[in-house]
């Protein structure tokens, strides 16, 4: 082989190699190591709710509040939770798959309302004489009616606020 | 058309197993079967060949791989379809080896057989998706069978003339040069590459269909680039005379490309290409460098062509089954956490609780219906809310849903292509060893 092939040779490599290297270093540079689904929040940890303002607001921050406590209960994820509670079908699937029983799920889903109303309180979304009541309530209801408050906490915090209102306004006026 | 045919169902795969009603481990055997029975059957079938004529071993080789193909197109089972497959690839090694011994007398030479011998392997390689989406998109993924049929039967006609021939005449090449040892390196370079190149177009293929939801027609014009590139690297293979330096930038090359596949930053068709092309060159540059090597100054070709045949193949296996399990569990294991990562979006967004936790469950009804695959989230999401408002907050998730599909459907094929480049840079030292051989 003469001198000349084998420079083109040498240079066919060398080049190979260094457009080899830009397009691997332009995707890496472009995010290619980092296009991966967005890793969830383990749903024990704290979630601070961010500045509520209307009824609307405070309800969804409370439907997020306690799918996370209910999750954190049964170690299991706040979006597997979330898409399970929606149907009948969908909880029984979600009970075979992670062994959970009904008595441990109205259990966790309990945990869950009291930690959105706490998480609430703390907030000062909800006021302490409210909160109260309510956690007391949310502890002796059934199973049915705990999912019901998680999926239209809206009216559970409308008519909260419209049943002990007026007693609170009324404390206020009488304690010191 | 043999050498096509190794490849050319990949496209046809996703199809083959929503029909058949198999799994994406059961369906990938469709490819190795065949790889599998012409790695085993190569080298035997060229002695044949050589004991009874390439001409009578060739027509008996497109005969039966013109009969397998056509129960293949009928096959109404995996298991049939698998069958027929190890037949046709029986049919396809004797045709296939046999055609090297019969090529230098069409050609001129053995030297310049083994150039347009190693050429048609590239180009059948590469090519052979394209067809196949096509024709599976345009018609379906049985008259990829079928079409062979006729397609063969064609072929055998010029060389029934050889078989007379050879049967009136008693002359069939039976002077038995010394079969020298196959070239090791060569080949197990060759088988490296191969099983790089399998991953290239069998991984690509699946992204783009079950990962992308791209019609077999749209992801076989997609892979296009890649004969598209090999013609360029046909080209450029003709201004560099030495094999190792051609096969050691077509090794980096493929190798390059498919970490780009690894790394790509986005789920869009655009990114895909300039890694296509690198593979595209490089396959062009390796395949027909190390066939050349693997066949220069050794005698009888059918026999070395046998080996390089059996190691192509042997590579196309150990790839698909070395990465199949892995990209298998990849895809399960990225599905979940792209759906739990949209139904975070979903959880997280302002629109109303009791709207949020309806999409939530309508998406995991979805994920139900679509067990097993990506699956295609706009079902989920119909009909859209009235209020306008409310129709532009749902559609915004759906596309946040998307992209956290997207971002996992194309993560999931990152550690395969991974491992596939590695084979592809690990083929490098027995390029480094194999000895030039001056053709």
């Amino acid at each position: 082989m003469n001198g000349e092939g084998r420079s083109r040779g040498f240079l066919l490599v060398v080049g190979s190699v260094v457009v080899s290297l830009i397009l691997v270093g332009a995707y890496l540079a472009a995010g290619g190591s980092s296009y991966t689904p967005e890793k969830v929040q383990n749903p024990c940890e704290p979630r601070p709710w961010s500045n509520p303002q209307s009824l609307g607001e405070i309800a969804n921050q409370f439907t997020v509040s306690a799918l996370d406590g209910a999750a954190c209960k049964l170690g299991v994820s706040r979006e597997a939770l979330a898409r399970a509670l929606a149907t009948q079908q969908g909880r029984e699937r979600f009970k075979q798959k992670y062994g959970i029983t009904d008595n441990k799920l109205a259990q966790a889903v309990r945990a869950g309302l009291v930690r959105a109303i706490d998480d609430a309180e703390e907030a000062g979304a909800l006021s302490p004489l409210i909160a109260g009541p309510l956690r007391e309530t949310v502890q002796r209801i059934p199973l049915s009616q705990a999912i019901e408050l998680i999926n239209d906490a809206e009216s559970f915090l409308g008519n909260a606020e419209g049943f002990l209102g007026p007693a609170q306004n009324l404390l206020e006026d009488f304690l010191p | 058309m043999v050498l096509a045919d190794s490849s050319i169902v990949v496209l046809a795969l996703p199809e083959i197993y929503r029909e058949l009603n198999t799994s994406v481990a059961g369906v990938t055997w469709v490819l190795v079967s065949f790889n599998l029975v012409m790695a085993l059957a190569a080298v035997p079938a060229a002695l044949v060949a050589r004991r009874v004529g390439p001409g009578r071993a060739a027509a008996v080789g497109l005969a039966v791989f013109a009969g397998a193909g056509l129960a293949c197109g009928l096959a109404d089972s995996l298991s049939t379809l698998i069958l027929a497959r190890c037949i046709q690839a029986l049919g396809g090694a004797a045709a296939v080896t046999a055609s090297l011994e019969l090529l230098p007398a069409t050609v001129g030479s053995e030297r310049r057989a083994a150039t347009v011998w190693a050429a048609a392997g590239a180009t059948g390689a590469a090519l052979g998706p394209a067809l196949g989406g096509i024709l599976t998109e345009l018609v379906s993924w049985q008259s990829i069978f079928l079409l062979q049929v006729p397609v063969a039967l064609i072929a055998a006609v010029p060389i029934l003339a050889v078989a007379k021939y050879e049967a009136a005449t008693g002359i069939v090449s039976t002077e038995l040069r010394r079969t020298g040892r196959p070239h090791i390196w060569a080949n197990l370079a060759l088988a490296m590459v191969s099983a790089a190149i399998a991953a290239a177009l069998f991984l690509l293929v699946l992204l783009l269909i079950e990962g992308w939801r791209l019609s077999p027609i749209e992801a076989a014009l997609v892979v296009t680039t890649m004969p598209l590139a090999a013609v360029l690297g046909g080209k450029l293979a003709e201004y560099v005379p030495a094999a190792r330096p051609r096969a050691a930038a077509g090794a980096i090359l493929v190798s390059g490309g498919l970490a780009g596949l690894a790394f790509l930053p986005k789920a869009t068709i655009a990114l895909t290409l300039p890694p296509q092309v690198l593979v595209g060159i490089g396959l062009a540059l390796v395949l027909s460098a190390l066939t050349e090597t693997a066949l220069g100054g050794r005698a009888p070709q059918a026999i070395h062509g046998g080996w390089t045949i059996s190691a192509r193949h042997a590579g196309v296996v150990i790839g698909l089954l070395l990465l199949t399990p892995i990209f298998t569990h990849e895809i399960d294991q990225q599905r979940h956490d792209a759906v739990n990562a949209g139904t975070a979006v979903i959880l997280d967004s302002p629109v109303n609780p009791l709207l949020k936790l309806d999409l939530a469950e309508r998406v995991s009804r979805r994920l139900e219906e679509e067990k097993g695959k990506v699956p295609t989230i706009g079902p989920a999401f119909e009909p859209l809310p009235d209020d306008p408002a409310e129709r532009a907050e749902v559609q915004q998730l759906q596309g946040e849903l998307q992209d956290q599909l997207d971002r996992g459907a194309t993560h999931a094929f990152s550690t395969s292509f991974i491992l596939a480049a590695l084979l592809g840079l690990i083929a490098l030292l027995p390029i480094g060893l194999s000895k030039e051989v001056e053709l």
